[in-house]
């Protein structure tokens, strides 16, 4: 599966205003489209998921993620930060980029570890920090997939 | 749910081969042992008698937990009957699948 088969309008947010790392996690599952229940669940399985390990990878980056029952089948999510903020990052850095995977304990695609592959493949990708930065319009964030 | 999803992560953490790709793309599982502890709060925080039902339940399918979709029971793969709470809509309510016995629930 492609990356940019994943990503459409309605999950991508060029403009988070959370203040907090955990304001940027639930505006991302808001990005899901969830019920309120779901979203509170999910936010704290993400939260948990976090004190084992920061997902914030550096260099501006960070990929929340978890399994968790609320979902049948595999949801991400995009949301820029432009100022930044603090997501405890391996690099110490603030994060910018955020994207959030989300799949159900067992999917028959398997789709959860190589996505999760990609986003992070993704990540690293040259100057792909600056090309993120300067979007104006979420169908930029799409083209950048489709060169991915 | 938030237990079974718990658990699942555990599942996961202990697998080597899982917890060597995630440190391959970059994300270090340094305080993994914090999910024994996390796991100890929310089942303090449950029902005692759902709680011994859920264990029960855990210790014959991996998973005590089964999704209903169009009233089958997605861990037996039996129709739940049809006065089913669960088929009716009802909110909070806490079914068993009467073929397997797992906890259903419903997803939207």
């Amino acid at each position: 599966m492609e990356l940019k088969e994943l990503f459409d309008h309605s999950n991508v947010s060029l403009d988070l205003k959370a203040g907090s790392k955990d304001e940027v996690l639930l505006e991302l599952i808001d990005l899901l489209k969830l019920e309120t229940k779901a979203k509170e669940m999910l936010f704290k399985m993400l939260k948990k998921r976090e004190n084992l390990g920061s997902t914030g990878i550096g260099k501006s980056f960070a990929i929340p993620h978890c399994r968790s029952l609320v979902v049948d089948k595999l949801n991400v999510g995009f949301g820029r930060h432009k100022q930044g903020l603090d997501f405890n990052s391996i690099d110490g850095k603030p994060a910018h980029f955020f994207f959030l995977i989300v799949a159900p304990p067992i999917e028959i695609s398997n789709y959860y570890l190589p996505v999760l592959g990609k986003v992070a493949q993704f990540c690293k990708t040259q100057d792909i920090g600056s090309k993120l930065q300067k979007l104006e319009r979420v169908e930029e964030f799409l083209e950048l997939l489709n060169k991915a | 749910m938030f237990l079974q999803d718990l658990l699942c992560l555990k599942k996961e953490i202990q697998d080597f081969q899982v917890v060597e790709k995630y440190e391959e793309m970059g994300f270090p599982l340094d305080k993994k042992e914090q999910i024994e502890e996390t796991i100890k709060e929310v089942t303090a925080q449950l029902d005692p008698v759902l709680y011994r039902r859920f264990l029960r339940i855990a210790e014959k399918y991996d998973r005590p937990l089964a999704p209903v979709k169009n009233g089958v029971c997605y861990g037996c793969f039996v129709s739940a009957p049809t006065g089913s709470k669960l088929i009716t809509q009802a909110k909070d309510v806490i079914e068993f699948c009467n073929h397997c016995g797992r906890i259903l629930y419903k997803i939207n």
